[in-house]
């Protein structure tokens, strides 16, 4: 395309009347000039004129031609021929479209902007493209071990790969004059390496961080100036409390800057504060993992800089754990929240999916529309085709009108996206258990130019999904016949309509059973029992040791509370594993089998109705001396002594080395012999934890370092959980989470529902979608068949033969769809319980189960004989006489 | 169903013909089919339907200028003119043509 060519295109777009009217000039001209010729050579004025028009042949073809040379037939199409002109006299129809379209993309927007925000959003920070994480590689099958603030000192001092490099820990959230706050701790050259500026007052500066010194001042987000201080405009210089410290606020963030995260945390403060923000990791700062991110030094490559650092790790340096093998470093691009890799398609493929059904469906609707204007539309077409339009242009114009209509939908569908985002995090935020709902700030991630490129690329694409076909098959015409007022009913459109219901009931079919595995799913989660009484007891986090004892004092003289019991791991915390093995006589030393285990106090067993079946439970003297005593499960009793008694044995534990990685304050086994003292009833635990609850119980008082409390209650649970966090947090603000059990159990279904609740949304609307796509092709049908009906009611066929011909044809296409929709189902099942998360969902929901199946294939069935049974009764009406008297 | 216009002229010498007529003054459409079929003494008719999408088609490529002018008749007529890039292909063509022609010429003669 060269210069000239651009001017002339661009004057065709923006001044068409003019471009239009010059080329009418222009033709008409030349009929002139040769009229003259032939009136000179002799011939009178009308002869003359007649001749050089048919010299010339069809003007209006020539002209198109004309139009076709520029380059512009699209705008043209639109503008000139008025592609709405057709849809301005159906309104209706026209509503139809955009409505179906528009709610298909809608759904497939809102998907893309999560998926947008976490992979292609960039990081609103100074040069995004030169940030990286230093990380180190996992071994094989053993957790990353994470660099710690020695490791970023020595890395700051001995390599010269950054032009400046940041040490932050994110996540920390926190009490804070008792309200939750999510934190991030950050290197005084944090904001200066990203090079953002605060919006108000000033941010982090170096001299803010120095070790042991940390100035006790706070940054906070934008967000979190709104959220939780109402956007006072004099916010700068106030004070909190923070773990019993006062931090001035000494500025605020520009709303654009979400750190490096996909939501801002609420406030920034000096990382050697560690200690005091977080006072469980005071004392042993050191040893805390942080990440470290450096912007890279100007023309230095990430290849050549990983060399760089790992010479810098394979001499030791970096303190702790640096081995020496190569590529035992990495870095991790920071421009966007995630980089884009075959693991984040895995999670967002299916969910692409999932939503484009919609689309697929509802573009199947809509081609099955316009299938029908085709016919309607014959007779236009028909003579636009006899005076020389080229079929070409037409199906250019019929494909013009269809984008229009989807460049429409994809603007409604913009508002749709923003509507279902916003209204799902606002149900997600009624829907979850108020004590987590408070602690969460859940926001409808933003919007920016990549959805509306999507969108418009979507909608092209649905233009080709619904519009294609049914241009292609309305231009394929018999001239003639049309020409004489006959409809033209070829057998292909109707194998295309077929084709289309089989797509929407396979569709819908895929969706549905996926929301009957999900609703059973959460049926079974909800009556599964985990093995601990929920209804009465709130879970108590102690979060700083040196508050432990007042805490313990508070909740036990709590009026309400009637019994207090300790554990370690908390109620959600993995009980550490080990090899249980029996121990004593030579004959009775077993095979190793690995166990799990928990530090419980005395009152647990009773305070969770775990029954002890044989033997005793702890007592106080036991657990507060740390007596190397025992209990078991039934089925652990099972399967270490099989024949035995298994109250007064001894039990050998051993710590499993490889399995996880230890805290280095953990509660530690007194010693490594067990005298087992009783027997308790087998605890599920929750299913949503995918691990198995302990089968060994040792004791240890709620006095022990570490322990969390669970408390029994009278009263309602959420009454009392309230008091006690108010209670509870005039003792130490910045205390943990306080939970009842109930809000525990409830969370167990809680995600089934999503799930079931997202595909509940989409069967249902796939399902409307398809009822009226069948409903509306069937009552087509008849009324196009009314005169053969007719005739064979003439011929004796009664009204039963008729509802069952109408009936037939269409349950014998959907019962296509619905087995190679259950087919479908069942294929991608099995493709996925091959994936490595197969444990993880069976554990969830069961992919094969044949009554989900069955249910919604049944719900398929009714829907679709319900939508074909009135077209069905309007043909059985039919009065022969009257049809036959049509012609 | 589609009506391509019958060719009248050996394909794709069409281009060839207008830059040709074109090489030494401005000519508006009808001049430049009249030209044609005058040299060509009547054996060359050109299809006006299909000289006029070459003339917009030419000018989108650069190689004839459009200008609105005042004609023999004293109406407003749409005169086309070569430019720079037009001689040079004029040039090309007319090479490519003189080859093309020869070659047939000695094909038809000696095969």
């Amino acid at each position: 395309m060269n210069f000239r060519d651009l001017r002339l295109r661009v004057r065709a777009v923006f001044a068409p009347r003019r471009v239009e009217r010059e080329l009418d000039d222009e033709l008409a001209f030349h009929i002139e000039r040769e009229t003259r010729k032939h009136v000179a050579a002799g011939l009178n004025l009308t002869d003359a004129r007649a001749r050089a028009r048919a010299r010339f042949g069809s003007a209006a073809l020539a002209a198109d031609q004309c139009r076709d040379a520029r380059g512009t037939a699209f705008v043209d199409t639109a503008v000139r021929d008025d592609a709405l002109r057709t849809f301005r006299r159906t309104p209706l129809v026209a509503l139809t479209i955009v409505g179906t379209i528009a709610v298909g993309l809608g759904l497939v927007a809102a998907v893309f902007t999560i998926f947008n925000t976490f992979v292609f959003s960039v990081n609103p920070v100074r040069d995004p493209d030169a940030l990286f994480a230093v990380e180190r590689v996992a071994a094989p099958n053993s957790e990353r071990v994470r660099f710690t603030w020695p490791d970023y000192e020595a890395l700051r001092r001995e390599t010269d790969v950054f032009s400046g490099a940041f040490a932050r820990l994110v996540d920390i959230d926190s009490r804070i004059e008792g309200r939750v706050m999510g934190g991030e701790l950050v290197t005084g050259n944090y904001f200066d390496v990203l090079g953002v500026n605060a919006a108000l007052g000033r941010s982090l500066t170096p001299a803010d961080d120095v070790r042991h010194a940390g100035r006790q001042v706070l940054v906070l987000s934008h967000r979190g100036w709104s959220r939780l201080f109402a956007s006072d405009p004099d916010i700068v210089g106030r004070e909190v409390t923070v773990g019993g410290f006062r931090y001035v606020i000494v500025g605020v963030m520009p709303e654009r800057f979400r750190g490096l995260g996909l939501a801002p945390p609420d406030y920034w403060a000096p990382l050697s504060l560690m200690g005091q923000v977080r006072p469980i990791h005071a004392g042993r700062e050191d040893t805390i993992g942080i990440e470290i991110i450096g912007r890279l030094k100007p023309g230095l490559s990430r290849t050549t800089a990983l060399a760089g650092l790992a010479v810098w790790a394979s001499r030791g340096a970096g303190g702790i754990s640096a081995d020496g093998r190569p590529g035992s470093i990495t870095l991790e691009p920071r421009r966007t929240f995630v980089t884009l890799s075959a693991e984040v398609m895995l999670v967002f493929l299916p969910i692409f999916f999932v939503f484009g059904l919609i689309l697929l469906i509802g573009c199947a609707n809509v081609a099955n529309l316009l299938l029908a204007r085709a016919l309607s539309r014959q007779r236009e077409i028909g003579i636009r085709l006899s005076v020389g339009a080229s079929r070409h242009r037409i199906i250019r114009q019929l494909l013009t009108e269809s984008l229009v209509l989807a460049l429409a939908s994809a603007v409604c569908a913009f508002a749709i996206a923003r509507l279902v985002l916003q209204v799902t995090v606002s149900v997600v935020l009624r829907t979850l258990p108020p004590e987590l709902a408070e602690n969460v700030s859940i926001t409808a991630p933003g919007t920016d130019w990549r959805v509306a490129v999507f969108l418009v690329i979507a909608a092209i694409a649905s233009t080709v999904l619904f519009g294609l076909v049914p241009a292609l098959q309305g231009t394929r015409l018999d001239l003639i016949r049309t020409m004489r007022g006959e409809v033209t009913s070829d057998s292909r459109p109707r194998r295309a309509r077929n084709a289309l219901i089989v797509v929407q009931v396979t569709a819908s079919a895929l969706l549905l059973i996926c929301a009957s595995i999900f609703l059973r799913g959460a049926l079974r989660a909800s009556t599964a029992d985990p093995g601990w009484r929920l209804a009465d007891n709130v879970i108590v986090e102690i979060n700083n040791e040196p508050f432990r004892q007042a805490m313990v004092a508070a909740t036990t003289a709590d009026p309400a509370v009637t019994m207090v019991a300790a554990m370690w791991p908390g109620v959600l915390g993995q009980p550490r594993a080990v090899f249980a093995q029996a121990s004593g006589s030579p004959q009775a030393e077993g095979h190793r089998s690995p166990e799990a285990y928990r530090f419980v106090s005395p009152e647990y067993f009773n305070l969770l109705d775990i029954r002890v079946l044989r033997g005793r439970a702890f007592t106080q003297s036991e657990a507060s001396s740390n007596a190397a005593v025992a209990m078991v499960s039934e089925s652990t009793a099972r399967t270490i002594w099989p024949n035995q008694e298994a109250v007064g044995q001894v039990l050998r534990l051993e710590a499993d080395q490889h399995s996880e990685t230890r805290r280095q304050d953990e509660p530690t086994l007194p010693s490594s012999t067990f005298t087992v003292v009783g027997v308790v009833r087998n605890v599920a635990g929750f299913r949503m934890a995918g691990y198995p609850e302990a089968g060994v119980y040792v004791p240890a008082s709620p006095a022990r370092a570490e322990t969390d409390l669970i408390a029994r209650v009278h009263g309602d649970p959420e009454i009392v959980r309230r008091t006690l966090l108010e209670r509870l947090t005039s003792i130490d603000p910045n205390m943990g989470l306080v939970l009842t059990m109930r809000t525990l159990g409830r969370m167990e279904t809680y995600l089934l529902q999503v799930g079931f609740w997202v595909t509940v949304v989409l069967g249902g609307l796939a399902l409307i979608l398809t009822v009226s796509g069948v409903f509306g092709v069937l009552s087509y049908l008849v009324e196009r068949r009314t005169k053969e009906i007719g005739v064979r009611i003439a011929l004796g066929a009664t009204s039963a033969n008729v509802t069952a011909l109408v009936l037939g044809q269409s349950l014998r296409v959907v019962g296509i769809g619905l087995i190679a929709g259950a087919a479908l189902a069942w294929i991608l099942a099995t493709v996925l319980m091959t994936t490595s998360a197969a444990a993880q969902i069976g554990g969830i929901v069961n992919v094969f189960d044949l009554p989900a199946y069955a249910a919604s294939l049944l719900c398929i069935v009714i829907a679709c004989i319900l939508a074909a049974s009135l077209p069905a009764a309007r043909a059985a009406r039919i009065d022969p006489i009257a049809t036959l008297r049509q012609d | 169903m589609a009506r391509q216009p019958v060719p009248d002229i050996l394909a794709g010498t069409l281009d060839l013909l207008i830059l040709r007529t074109l090489q030494h003054e401005r000519r508006h459409g009808w001049a430049i089919s009249e030209r044609i079929q005058q040299i060509s003494l009547d054996v060359l008719q050109v299809n006006q339907g299909s000289l006029y999408p070459a003339l917009h088609r030419l000018e989108h490529q650069g190689w004839i200028d459009a200008e609105w002018g005042i004609s023999e008749l004293g109406r407003r007529a749409k005169y086309y003119r070569l430019t720079t890039a037009g001689r040079r292909q004029l040039a090309v063509e007319a090479g490519e043509w003189e080859r093309m022609a020869a070659a047939i010429a000695r094909v038809m003669k000696m095969a």
